[in-house]
């Protein structure tokens, strides 16, 4: 199933987040969605939550989680396998499957019987991911999935979703800053700007980037022949 | 390699503990009061063998003890489950029933109908004119509130907290302009607000109990939706949890309930903050089992307060709202310097 956008138009009181934007992301890949500060990023994809939640084909990671949960590691997990219509009934056995896959996956195992707020920024990002990994939709969408994760582990969470679009034939849509973890993990990439998209590529360069942040990027070849960029 | 087993929270050990410790508080607080009345007493009337006893035991226990103990469970219950919720919807470990402005509007309520002399007039043969007015203030608190924080059909958990607050404040002013107006009335009002259970009749526990009977079960089927809602508004929509209809069913129960909690008692404070908090102590996370737990806790405190209220000073009564802090809060305190012991100090060495 593909995301569809249709002439979209997001307006907070008189400031216009999103304008006229329409637009399809593609099942069985992962789409980068890129662009400064306040161009409309998490506008967009919260428009797609509420236009196509109810399908029940997707799983959403929010970028932080206000406020005390009082739950722990695990209890935070497995929101992730709730189902409105078992009433009163428990965990599944298929759900502690889920649930500990999940856990094993975001290397968070050893720490399933702690409280949630007490983890670091970066390991709730992981549990939010191990979170979406359980609910097991079709399509995960993710807002700066790593912005407080250390390289490694922005690293692992990145693999993670390229396993499952192999493996699983999920589908990705990931705000992402980091513009070389993009340009090596993503296979589309939508560049917005001032509430538009103003370029979709298959390939970043770094005369999109340029064009996107209106900042000079420069693409340099590394010893080991990896193309990476930077910003003058 | 496999996870480790999941962590158990023991939910039915400690249920089973509270379910003991509840009949048994209960069993204690019927026996005891301004005049002694034996075990023995309770259990032959309950048995459905008054007959064996003497006409003004029956009175006692039949009139007095039974629908007190019963309210004073049922409203510690209510009162905790409601706190243990606001913890929850408004993500804040310092929310409790009175964040809503309800027990504010309905003390306001109470104290019209006491200053207007309605306080005298029996409605449908055992509710007070302050009953009435509580249970009416409490509505129309619970409309405005309900109406300040609903915009542009976007519900909104902080406008209905800062709204509540405001609201709050503005009836406990209120309640004060009246009461230094009407100076002659200014005790009994007082006194409704710091809380009683001196009051209980088998008609309002009746009512109270039906209305524990239909409110919770609500609460109790919602509670998971309200850990869903932790995730946001979005990722609780991807499983199916609509934000807006279960915050609106969540508060509309908790109002009910606290409706009638301050008609029966008055305005009892520190329960539903602090309730939930000792339930924390247990290690006990889901909403449900907090919710579950939390009843069965406040209704033992509750009911473990009414006993100390109506015994110390006998024939005399203590105000019930300082006694829930003045036993709660040194309890709730020696718990905090446990787990804060426990956790160790932090050491920063250069």
């Amino acid at each position: 199933m593909n995301l569809e956008v249709r002439n979209l138009s997001v307006s907070f009181g008189d400031v216009k987040v999103l304008d006229n934007v329409s637009h399809i992301f593609r099942a069985g890949k992962i789409t980068m969605l890129m662009g400064p500060n306040g161009c409309g990023k998490t506008t967009i994809i919260r428009a797609l939550v509420n236009l196509y939640a109810g399908s029940g084909e997707l799983s959403y990671i929010p970028q932080d989680i206000s406020g005390d949960t009082g739950l722990t590691v695990r209890d935070m997990v497995a929101l992730g396998r709730y189902d409105k219509s078992r009433f009163f009934q428990g965990e599944t056995e298929e759900d502690s499957r889920h649930i500990e896959d999940a856990l094993l996956q975001m290397e968070l195992n050893d720490k399933q019987g702690q409280l949630f707020d007490t983890l670091s920024g970066g390991e709730k990002q992981r549990c939010m991911a191990a979170r979406a990994i359980c609910q097991d939709a079709s399509w995960f969408i993710m807002d700066e999935p790593a912005s407080n994760l250390d390289p490694v582990h922005s690293k692992h969470i990145l693999d993670t979703a390229r396993e499952l679009v192999k493996n699983a034939g999920k589908s990705f849509i990931i705000v992402m800053h980091d513009v070389n973890l993009a340009a090596s993990y993503g296979d589309e990439f939508v560049l917005m700007k001032n509430g538009t998209i103003g370029n979709t590529a298959s390939k970043l360069t770094a005369e999109l980037l340029s064009q996107t942040f209106d900042t000079v990027f420069e693409s340099v070849t590394t010893p080991s022949g990896k193309n990476v960029f930077y910003a003058e | 390699m496999r996870a480790p087993d999941k962590p158990s929270d023991r939910f039915i050990i400690k249920f089973t503990v509270a379910a003991i410790m509840l009949f048994a508080v209960m069993a204690v607080s019927c026996c005891l009061g301004s005049s002694g009345t034996s075990l023995s007493d309770v259990i032959k009337y309950l048995t459905g063998r008054s007959g064996e006893l003497a006409q003004t035991t029956v009175t006692i226990i039949g009139r007095i003890r039974i629908p007190r103990t019963v309210t004073a469970a049922l409203v510690g219950g209510a009162l905790a489950s409601v706190g243990c919720i606001m913890q929850g919807v408004f993500r804040n470990p310092m929310a409790d029933p009175s964040v809503l402005g309800i027990s504010s509007g309905a003390a306001l309520g109470a104290a019209i109908a006491i200053v207007t002399g309605l306080n005298g007039i029996i409605f449908f043969g055992a509710f007070t004119g302050a009953y009435i007015g509580a249970v009416i203030g409490a509505v129309v608190t619970w409309l405005l509130v309900f109406t300040i924080a609903t915009r542009n059909g976007h519900y909104d958990t902080s406008s209905t907290l800062l709204a509540g607050i405001a609201i709050s404040s503005i009836m406990s002013a209120l309640i004060t302009v009246l009461m230094t107006l009407h100076l002659d009335d200014m005790e009994r009002v007082y006194m409704w607000m710091l809380g009683t259970f001196s009051a209980s009749t088998a008609d309002k526990t009746e009512l109270l109990a039906v209305a524990v009977a239909l409110m919770m079960p609500v609460l109790i089927f919602i509670a998971p939706r309200v850990d869903i809602l932790k995730l946001g508004k979005e990722a609780a929509l991807t499983l199916g949890v609509n934000q807006k209809t279960t915050l609106a069913v969540t508060l509309a129960a908790c109002s009910c309930l606290l409706a009638f909690c301050v008609a029966n008692s008055g305005i009892i404070g520190f329960v539903g903050l602090i309730i939930p908090h000792i339930v924390s102590f247990f290690k006990v996370t889901r909403m449900r089992r907090r919710l579950i737990l939390s009843f069965m806790t406040g209704a033992v405190f509750m009911v473990l307060c009414d006993t100390v209220c109506k015994t110390v000073v006998a024939p005399g009564e203590l105000a019930i709202g300082a006694v829930t802090s003045l036993i709660g809060a040194p309890y709730f305190l020696f718990l905090l310097m446990g787990s804060r012991l426990r956790r160790g100090k932090e050491k920063i060495s250069s």
